[in-house]
């Protein structure tokens, strides 16, 4: 009993420290930072535009000298993080080509078979899969 | 799709003991990122006759010949009901299809469902629901503007792929509470998976001798 639950904190810890090391945030934490820093701006001189328009960007900078810096800040910090995030989840699957032909033979792609697979041989998956998984947000 | 709900499932279980105060869960919304996760790959069949362009047209004859569209009764709601869904709150600017800074979180929550392994092969339908504030006529042409707007989000700020997502709106002929047509509950985003965008894949070969 002791054992498994030492076993079970390990295994929390062990989740815990990798998602702090993550170097991408979600992209609900991404848009929760935008909402956070640029949410009243946009509230008071950007009601009318959209997301996904490009409308939003441009109204913060044409009101830049009463838009606080840190939206500024937040916002780009957002933007490269969903466009990091969106790379390594695009990139994925070749990196870890080789540790999916070593470790998952057989396998049948899709509904995170191979994600799993991947997750279950751990021990031998290469750094550079590893990394580019966590940057993917789906390695924790 | 078993397997996957079970995998699921098992997410949504880390996340309860990872957060136990963080999920407020109501019956009708599922707002966590786990209840959305779950709601999209909840599928057990698909049902390709309901498409996009059937639920548009539907809509839109009921409004045109203005007739009642009990669609709460209908064959089309009951198949509707089968699909693996979620239902968000999504807030929008009075009248208007602008979404506000505060649903910018739940519109991530989606991306990083529908980006996920799990349902990276999928596909899904968008549906915008009012309630009866308003005429019927301006309700639909709403919701769909309010529906194409988080298809617009999620394409162009979150990545998602355009050949993945389809918007339709229902205006108020799909009402949550048709007892209560005047309530806010009413105005509601609707997300169906509908189907796989394509084949799944050949298993991984086994290493060559």
């Amino acid at each position: 009993m002791k054992r498994f639950l030492v076993g079970l904190a390990a295994l929390l810890l062990a989740g815990m420290a990798g998602s702090a090391s993550a170097q991408t945030m979600s992209y609900a934490e991404a848009g929760a930072l935008i909402a956070k820093s640029c949410g009243p701006s946009i509230e008071k001189f950007c009601a009318k535009d959209n997301l996904g328009t490009g409308a939003v960007r441009n109204c913060l900078m044409a009101h830049q000298d009463q838009v606080p810096q840190q939206c500024f800040d937040d916002y780009a910090a957002a933007r490269s993080s969903i466009a990091k995030r969106l790379a390594a989840q695009g990139d994925a699957w070749n990196v870890c080509n080789a540790n999916i032909r070593q470790a998952c033979a057989g396998v049948q792609p899709g509904d995170a078979n191979i994600l799993t697979c991947l997750q279950s041989a751990s021990k031998v998956i290469r750094p550079a899969c590893k990394d580019i998984l966590v940057d993917a947000g789906w390695w924790q | 799709m078993t397997r996957i709900t079970r995998f699921v499932g098992g997410l949504a279980l880390a996340a309860a003991l990872a957060a136990p105060l963080a999920g407020t869960a109501t019956a009708q919304s599922s707002d966590t990122d786990a209840q959305i996760m779950q709601g999209l790959s909840q599928a057990t069949l698909f049902d390709p006759a309901l498409t996009a362009q059937v639920l548009r047209q539907m809509a839109q004859d009921a409004v045109t010949q203005n007739l009642p569209l009990t669609l709460d009764k209908s064959e089309i709601a009951k198949r509707l009901d089968k699909l693996a869904q979620i239902t968000v709150q999504i807030q929008f600017a009075l009248g208007s299809d602008v979404i506000r800074p505060e649903s910018y979180r739940t519109l991530g929550s989606i991306a990083d469902a529908m980006h996920h392994p799990i349902l990276a092969n999928y596909k899904f339908i968008v549906v915008g629901n009012t309630d009866t504030t308003g005429t019927r006529a301006f309700n639909l042409k709403l919701s769909q503007e309010r529906a194409q707007a988080i298809v617009q989000a999620l394409i162009v700020v979150y990545g998602i792929s355009p050949d993945r997502l389809e918007a339709v709106g229902l205006g108020q002929e799909a009402l949550q509470v048709p007892s209560k047509p005047q309530d806010p509950i009413n105005r509601r985003v609707q997300i169906f998976t509908i189907g796989t965008v394509g084949p799944m894949g050949s298993p991984v070969p086994t290493s060559a001798p």
